[in-house]
């Protein structure tokens, strides 16, 4: 892998399961589809869309789609597992939908087991976000104990623990009022712009508030 | 943190169930392996020079024998017969001497001088008796050790003789006849004076007889093949013959020396002993390998439900950039813990349990062999064990990456 991931491509990609069906016109599947490092993206999509596939796709947690999906313009589908986890190390950072938390650790455990892969942030910095996403007091809950929107704001805290260059976020503020979502997305701005990295989020109507984003039919 | 993560739902009992079963079998392995070790020489009455794996056999003498009706010689068909059996490795013939042997003792040892008596008289010390010699094929011999080889130029014949003769000298004749008894190593010191007479009586030739050697199990002088065929003077039909059979004691070989109406030269309880032994120990080791097998697949059971259990948590690891290695070791560190523990208690085990058969073992002539032998074998079954699970703990990640 490179030092730096520039660019994602998609081409002429099309999950398995819409092969043989008629599909909307889509910016997405079965075209040439690029995402550039340093670009906001937000992906809108009615549900069923096929965008957790999407963003599966590109993280490499799923493979069962047409097409090509390029890397730096060089196909991705011959890379190993070990190359998989090393651009899930430094290079490209994922909320799922579902968040994949930990529920018998607590919040900052859940954001330690992240950052202590590659130790990128301080903790300092990890009890600002907190405060500033109003889950400091929440800090040593069990995160199975904490509502769902606690658990979102701290996933999408888990996700900025590391290097990267794209940051994939799906679905990231569902669960949040518009206040939170306003807070989320200043965060992740700052932290894009700090790594000059590109932010790629979906929504079914709810999109993150973010700046200047390249809004992407899917 | 990712060990707390995923050692949850490990079950202590089914570790533990591992742990005695697989300390158990291997126990019992070493176990038979290490007394079949330390019993086996007691049985193995090896000769230094004969592999205990050959034996000779003749036929029965009986009254028509000696009337001279049947041959007590081996056809060349009864000899392709015996080949042929699945059980002779080699068959080889003794070649009798066709000439007459005399042998003569002079009777000077130390011992003898402390009785005082008779110093004088150097005649009656002289034992003279008529012999007889007979050969085997070299390659039944190890005569490399033993100085066992006679070159045409040479005056001293070596010889082997069984162990039987020293005795009836030593506890019948020797007793009876006022004469010293003498060792082993005594006798082999003592030059012996050969006269050979040739079969048609013209020749007379006088050699020097250095016993070599003792055989438990051929009754029998013999001397190097070489010897007697340069002195022989007609070939003949052999009447024993030499088999290496590779696993003496085979009820196959009795059964077929009973159909043919021959017997077997030696005491042979011995090899039926050592058989045995070989039985017991293999049935004892196969009862450990299968228990072995079994602990293994407790193992393998008990970590592949631990991770299948913790496969959830096993991929969202991996979704966050764990590598492969690092959510397997956690669980490659509880098979080591495991089957190292297991092993280092089955080596514990056979060594206390080898004091229980050690002493008796040992006042019978063996328990000579280092316990390395067992150690081995619990360090490199641990070693398969663990590396099998390390394919299952790595398979099953794997399995859970996408």
């Amino acid at each position: 892998m490179d030092t730096r991931l520039d660019s994602i491509t998609l081409s002429e990609m099309l999950p398995e399961v819409f092969a043989g069906e008629s599909i909307p016109h889509s910016e997405v599947w079965l075209t040439l589809c690029r995402f550039e490092r340093g670009k906001h993206y937000l992906i809108e999509a009615p549900s069923g869309g096929g965008k957790s596939s999407l963003m599966a796709y590109i993280y490499g947690a799923r493979n069962d789609y047409r097409g090509h999906l390029l890397f730096n313009d060089k196909d991705t589908s011959a890379y190993s597992i070990a190359e998989w986890q090393e651009i899930r190390r430094r290079h490209i950072a994922y909320l799922p939908q579902e968040l994949d938390l930990f529920p018998e650790l607590t919040c900052i455990e859940n954001i330690r087991l992240k950052n202590r892969i590659t130790d990128s942030i301080p903790d300092a910095r990890i009890d600002e976000w907190l405060d500033r996403l109003g889950i400091l007091s929440r800090r040593d809950y069990p995160a199975g104990k904490m509502s769902i929107g606690q658990q979102q704001r701290l996933a999408i805290i888990r996700t900025l623990c590391m290097p990267f260059d794209f940051i994939l976020l799906d679905e990231p503020v569902s669960h949040l009022d518009s206040v939170n979502n306003q807070l989320v997305a200043d965060i992740i701005s700052e932290e894009a712009a700090r790594r000059g990295a590109a932010v790629i989020s979906t929504s079914v109507g709810n999109p993150l508030l973010l700046h200047s984003a390249i809004n992407i039919k899917l | 943190m990712i060990s707390r993560l995923l050692r949850k739902n490990t079950s202590p009992a089914r570790i533990a169930g591992f742990m005695v079963s697989n300390l158990i079998g291997l126990t019992i392995m070493a176990v038979g392996l290490q007394f079949y070790l330390d019993a086996y020489p007691i049985w193995d009455e090896e000769d230094s020079f004969l592999k205990s794996e050959y034996i000779a056999i003749n036929k029965v003498i009986d009254a028509s024998s000696t009337l001279g009706d049947k041959s007590p010689d081996f056809t060349p068909e009864e000899i392709a017969d015996l080949q042929a059996q699945p059980w002779a490795e080699r068959v080889g013939a003794f070649t009798r001497a066709d000439f007459k042997v005399y042998g003569s003792l002079a009777l000077t040892s130390p011992s003898d001088s402390n009785t005082g008596d008779t110093v004088n008289h150097s005649e009656n010390r002289r034992l003279s008796t008529a012999m007889f010699f007979e050969a085997v094929p070299d390659e039944f011999i190890d005569v490399k050790d033993n100085g066992f080889r006679w070159t045409p130029d040479s005056e001293e014949i070596p010889i082997i003789i069984s162990k039987d003769y020293l005795a009836l000298y030593n506890f019948g004749f020797a007793g009876a006849a006022g004469l010293p008894r003498m060792s082993e190593s005594l006798v082999s010191g003592i030059p012996l004076q050969l006269t050979t007479v040739s079969a048609d009586g013209k020749e007379r030739r006088q050699f020097y007889g250095r016993v070599v050697g003792y055989s438990n199990r051929f009754n029998t002088i013999l001397v190097p093949e070489s010897f007697i065929r340069s002195m022989n003077q007609r070939d003949s039909d052999p009447s024993r013959l030499i088999i290496d059979v590779n696993s003496p004691g085979d009820t196959a070989i009795r059964d077929y020396l009973d159909a043919k109406g021959w017997e077997q030269a030696g005491d042979n309880t011995s090899s039926s002993a050592t058989f045995m032994l070989r039985i017991i120990s293999g049935i004892i080791i196969a009862i450990g390998s299968i228990i072995t097998i079994l602990s293994l697949f407790i193992l393998i059971l008990s970590i592949s439900l631990l991770m299948e259990k913790n496969r959830r948590k096993l991929h969202s690891l991996l979704m966050l950039g764990y590598r492969l290695e690092d959510v397997a070791r956690p669980y490659l560190r509880l098979t080591l813990g495991a089957s190292t523990a297991a092993g280092c208690l089955a080596v514990v085990a056979v060594i206390l349990l080898r004091n229980y058969w050690l002493a008796p073992l040992r006042s019978l002539g063996g328990g000579e062999v280092s316990i390395i032998w067992s150690i081995i074998l619990i360090v490199s079954l641990t070693i398969a064990i663990i590396a099998v699970n390390t394919a299952t703990i790595r398979h099953r990640v794997k399995e859970a990456w996408r």
